[in-house]
């Protein structure tokens, strides 16, 4: 459990932090991956950066990339209206997903529920206008060999219901076992079977969102405004935000898991990109500290990154 | 031939050459000499005016008057064997190893020994940890002991608290011992003891724990009591005790307000001895309540789906 990380850092000053934010996260009981660049730059640092993490509703950011390519393409309706019935919704705390009535958005605004508060109904709507594959295989046309798609995002759920039933408390165990085992009853926290992002793909992902290098600009300048307006701010945005610094984000939160990508983008004109994919071994659903240890991570990382 | 005891010695000697069929294979039953053997059976014969054994032929066989002691013989021998067992047992009865808890109150424990000595009972007192007791009963070196249960079905119940140098609460809710927001300060550790580091009770005193926030590298196992005392005097530790131990070592303390966390025990006594009246000085001893929690450890309380599917 307690193995070295492996750092990666332009510079010596840079890779003696890279290490401080791995003994950080340790100190809190989270292992994980973290890679942060200056978009403009190049300068970077962080650890255990090429290792695919299960992705959570990190997954939400290359979705919508996707469906906002197909709109810019002219090849689907931004404004087409879909219809959630509550019936055979996916499920989840926010947006649509936690909807009790039939409601009818448009494409557009699927996008922007699924991005800005996570809402897994509006995701999994998404994904069924296109097709899983669909957007894996998009993915692959544009270089992104490190982001695998592979399932809608209810299947989170599916899969822990499957052999836990509805005891959050044993799912959570279940992960945290199979972790130190390496081996997994929870299929999609399988790397071979779920969603899954490197740190390295990830932050290469939003270089090229961030510099229009990928899809079409209507798309990616859309993409960039819908991660600007993410409502949560526990963990890249808890020590940042000022009038002058602002996060464009997205978290992904699933049992044991805590991440985030997202750009820092400041006044001064710094842009750095980052990617923040832990695992904690604490039986704890929620775990401030941990979210706070990101947070700290992402402003030092920044910090140090900004010219 | 006067004395009773040696009545006994002979007719074993006899009830052997007749069950055994010679001599030689009853001296060696009985590990004595074979002339030995002869010369009780002898004796015996003497003693009861007739010969028991037919000795003429190859083949040794009971006369009649042998034929018809026999059963009166063996009868004797089996009641005599039954009352030394039961001299025996009460032998035992007199003795008592008592397994306690560490840290029992010895005014106490020595009230209960003073009980012991006006019922003729012997108690030994033995301090040892939770582990240790179970096993002590289970094989049988202990007689008496308090098992560790869950306080909810607990008939005894001991509070456990925290103990430190700071101020006393009424109550010490696990999620406040978390660090506020941005504090660079490490966080005390919270050390445990061996009488609360086995088996369930630790199990769920780590699960209350993570569930309320706290880092599990919080959470230590004391290597001694009295590192554990000395760390937790110096402000550098928090410590997990009943309160007596906290008062005796100038320690203040405050009580979980989780009284599932609390230790409970179970009295528990080796098969077929009855020591009831020792429970209730057991249980002052170690300090117990009575039954204080009548509520299981808190689940997730809230919507189970919450936290089973993707969020943020």
């Amino acid at each position: 459990m307690t193995r070295r990380p492996t750092c990666t850092a332009s510079t010596a000053a840079l890779l003696s932090l890279a290490e401080s934010i791995a003994e950080d996260w340790q100190r809190v009981g989270a292992t994980g991956h973290l890679l942060a660049r200056n978009i403009d730059t190049g300068a970077e640092l962080g650890f255990d950066v090429d290792v695919p993490v299960p992705l959570a509703s990190v997954v939400k950011v290359p979705l919508a990339l996707v469906v906002l390519d197909r709109i810019a393409a002219g090849m689907l309706d931004g404004a087409m209206p879909v219809t959630v019935d509550p019936a055979t919704k996916s499920i989840g705390p926010t947006g649509v997903g936690a909807f009790r009535h039939p409601v009818t958005l448009a494409v557009g605004d699927l996008i922007h529920q699924a991005v800005t508060v996570s809402d897994n109904a509006s995701a999994d709507a998404l994904f069924d206008l296109l097709g899983v594959s669909e957007v894996d295989e998009r993915l692959r046309d544009w270089g992104c060999p490190g982001i695998r798609v592979r399932h809608r995002v209810q299947r989170m759920y599916d899969s822990v219901a499957g052999v836990a039933g509805m005891d959050s408390d044993l799912a959570l165990e279940l992960a945290l076992r199979d972790d130190a085992a390496g081996q997994h009853s929870i299929e999609t926290l399988d790397s071979a079977h779920g969603n899954v992002g490197t740190a390295t793909a990830l932050v290469e992902l939003l270089r090229r969102i961030w510099l229009d290098e990928i899809s079409r600009p209507s798309a990616t300048a859309e993409l960039r405004r819908l991660m600007a307006l993410q409502v949560f701010t526990h963990r890249f945005a808890s020590d940042l935000r000022t009038d002058t610094v602002r996060v464009s984000g997205k978290t992904g939160t699933f049992l044991h898991l805590r991440h985030e990508i997202g750009v820092v983008s400041a006044d001064s004109g710094d842009r750095v990109a980052i990617a923040a994919l832990t695992r904690s071994h604490r039986r704890a659903a929620i775990a401030h500290d941990i979210d706070l240890a990101i947070g700290a991570a992402a402003r030092a990382a920044f910090e140090a990154l900004r010219e | 031939m006067h004395a009773g005891v040696d009545l006994l010695a002979h007719l074993e000697a006899y009830v052997a050459v007749v069950e055994e069929g010679s001599f030689s294979a009853a001296a060696d039953t009985l590990h004595i000499a074979q002339p030995v053997l002869s010369r009780r059976i002898k004796t015996l014969e003497r003693h009861f005016g007739g010969a028991l054994f037919d000795r003429s032929r190859r083949q040794i066989t009971t006369t009649e008057l042998g034929n018809l002691l026999r059963p009166y013989a063996k009868d004797v021998l089996g009641r005599v064997d039954h009352l030394r067992q039961v001299a025996r047992s009460a032998r035992a009865d007199a003795e008592c190893v008592l397994g306690v808890p560490p840290d029992c109150e010895p005014a106490s424990l020595a009230r209960l020994i003073r009980a012991g000595t006006e019922r003729g009972v012997t108690i030994a007192v033995r301090e040892m940890d939770t582990a240790e007791r179970a096993v002590g009963l289970a094989d049988g070196s202990l007689t008496v002991t308090l098992l560790r249960v869950p306080p909810e079905v607990a008939a005894h119940a001991v509070p456990l608290g925290l103990a430190g140098n700071q101020a006393e609460r009424q109550a010490i809710h696990l999620e406040n011992l978390r660090p506020p927001r941005g504090s660079r300060e490490p966080a005390p550790p919270i050390l445990i003891t061996a009488e609360d580091t086995i088996g369930f009770a630790a199990e769920r005193f780590a699960k209350a724990a993570a569930r309320a926030g706290l880092a599990d590298e919080r959470i230590r196992d004391a290597t001694s009591t009295s590192t554990a005392v000395a760390e937790t005097l110096a402000g550098h530790a928090l410590l997990l005790c009943p309160e007596r131990f906290a008062r005796h070592h100038g320690l203040s303390w405050s009580p979980l307000a989780d009284a599932a966390l609390h230790r409970g025990y179970e009295f528990a006594t080796a098969s077929g001895r009855a020591l009831d009246w020792l429970e209730p000085l057991l249980a002052a001893a170690v300090g117990a309540v009575g039954r204080t929690s009548e509520h299981s450890p808190a689940g997730n309380a809230s919507d189970p789906h919450a936290l089973l599917v993707a969020r943020g």
